[in-house]
């Protein structure tokens, strides 16, 4: 695979990575203090079409290939340090990617344009309190009763749940069943009777990105809010995931671009005991990894991404890049703040928020200990 | 060897959880029997596609297409025409 950028993957990488440097330079931390979410930028991020990428044309969208919208993600991730803003505009691209690839054409024309237009914001509903990784096991049921299902449980640590307009919810229409069969999506709209979101959930990082609870008390959903096919909710799940985790790990790769930046920077600068603190092998051993990491987890997410362009099935491929480069980013932000000694500790130096958010980054989208489960299980073990 | 026997080796070998050699006939139901699971059946996707040149999406994806030898057989045929 030859993975050199096109002229179109240069242009949108050098436009985001411009726009993000003019337009997202705001004070996070007087974000993270007010509790609120950046709408601001989150407009803004609207309008330079960054939401619309994947989507065909005839739903608002830009129709540009997946790999170049990994690319350009990877430029968000690397230019805009509001890494809970970022992750709730990939969220939303993902949520579209649900809708365009199992939605039927009413509902693609009914919601992808407002996504693409950031007019709406989306969110997708898995985890519950009783099940995270062990996802399928949930316990929120959907009873079809004539056209319409009525759901009833509730859903936690939901990003972009306490901001959504429209939420796709998976739950169980079939308890019988084995998780394959027996879980559906179904598209939930904010203001439907039964239908109510909790307040945002305080978090040790990605602090401007919201996370709450929701919960179903006999929401009646009628059945052409159905996404896929009934019984399909399983294999949505588990399609959504490879692209998910191409989609997230192209954000955490470019924010290792920007702490490998500032540790090469700060470590030729800073100087120790007569010589800059980069001529240390304890020191340099330590951004030569991150560099080694960056240029693995490249060729990992780009084999990722250019297959799941082509339609090309991935999932072992997505859960190594999910997990190696998630890991890789946790690694580069604990050396970083290492390297940069007591100024790392600060909050001024920013990089102490970098550490925070990576942590999440081996949780959500499959803990690091599931992309194992899951590796190993497609080694035959 | 014909297509449904190149289907039920792979499930014998990669999916049937202790490896036993205890046969599948072609109705055994293998997502309610617990055979195929949620991880089981990305394998299987995954070696559908490879060895019989076909792509499998979208509508595609349902339960009922791979619940029984016989069904995975008879959609791959219908796949491949």
């Amino acid at each position: 695979m030859d993975f050199e950028l096109t002229d179109e993957q240069k242009v949108w990488k050098e436009t985001i990575i411009k726009f993000s440097r003019q337009e997202l330079a705001y004070d996070i931390a007087a974000v993270e203090k007010s509790g609120e979410f950046p709408w601001d930028a989150w407009r803004k991020c609207a309008e330079m079409q960054i939401l619309a990428m994947p989507f065909a044309e005839e739903y608002g969208g830009c129709g540009v290939d997946f790999l170049t919208t990994v690319h350009s993600l990877n430029s968000l991730g690397y230019a805009c340090k509001d890494a809970g803003l970022v992750h709730a505009l990939t969220t939303q691209i993902l949520c579209g990617l649900q809708i365009a690839l199992f939605g039927n054409e009413a509902l693609k024309l009914r919601y992808l344009p407002s996504l693409c237009r950031g007019e709406k914001v989306f969110a997708q509903a898995i985890t519950e309190p009783g099940s995270g990784s062990d996802a399928l096991s949930m316990r929120t049921k959907a009873e079809k009763q004539g056209e319409a299902f009525i759901l009833n449980g509730s859903k936690t640590f939901i990003t972009n749940g306490p901001m959504a307009d429209v939420v796709i919810v998976f739950a169980v229409t079939a308890p019988e069943k084995k998780t394959l069969g027996g879980i559906s999506c179904l598209v939930v709209e904010d203001g439907m009777e039964g239908f109510s979101k909790g307040k945002p959930l305080e978090k040790m990082g990605l602090t401007t990105l919201q996370n709450g609870e929701l919960f179903f008390d006999n929401c009646e959903v009628s059945c052409d809010r159905l996404l896929g096919k009934e019984g399909q909710g399983a294999i949505i799940f588990n399609e959504s995931m490879e692209w998910e985790r191409s989609l997230l790990p192209a954000v955490h790769l470019g924010t290792m671009e920007r702490i490998l930046e500032i540790s090469v920077k700060y470590a030729k600068e800073r100087s120790a005991f007569g010589k800059a603190i980069g001529n240390y092998q304890a020191v340099a051993n330590k951004i030569s990894r991150m560099k080694m990491n960056i240029e693995l987890g490249k060729g990992i997410l780009y084999r990722c991404a250019s297959l799941k362009g082509r339609n090309k099935r991935a999932p072992l491929d997505a859960s190594i890049c999910k997990l190696f480069i998630s890991e890789s980013l946790k690694q580069a932000c604990l050396d970083a703040v290492q390297i940069h000694g007591g100024y790392g500790f600060m909050c001024e130096y920013e990089i102490e928020r970098d550490l925070r958010d990576s942590i999440a980054s081996t949780i959500y989208s499959g803990t690091s200990e599931l992309q194992h489960n899951i590796i190993a299980r497609f080694m035959g073990l | 060897m014909p297509t449904r026997e190149k289907i039920r080796q792979f499930i014998m070998n990669e999916l049937v959880a202790d490896g036993s050699g205890s046969e599948l006939s072609d109705t055994v139901l293998l997502i309610d029997s617990g055979v195929i699971d949620s991880l089981g059946i990305m394998s299987l996707l995954g070696f559908l596609e490879e060895n019989f040149s076909i792509q499998i999406s979208g509508e595609d994806l349902v339960p009922d297409n791979f619940a029984t030898i016989s069904t995975i057989s008879d959609f791959v045929a219908q796949k491949s025409l």
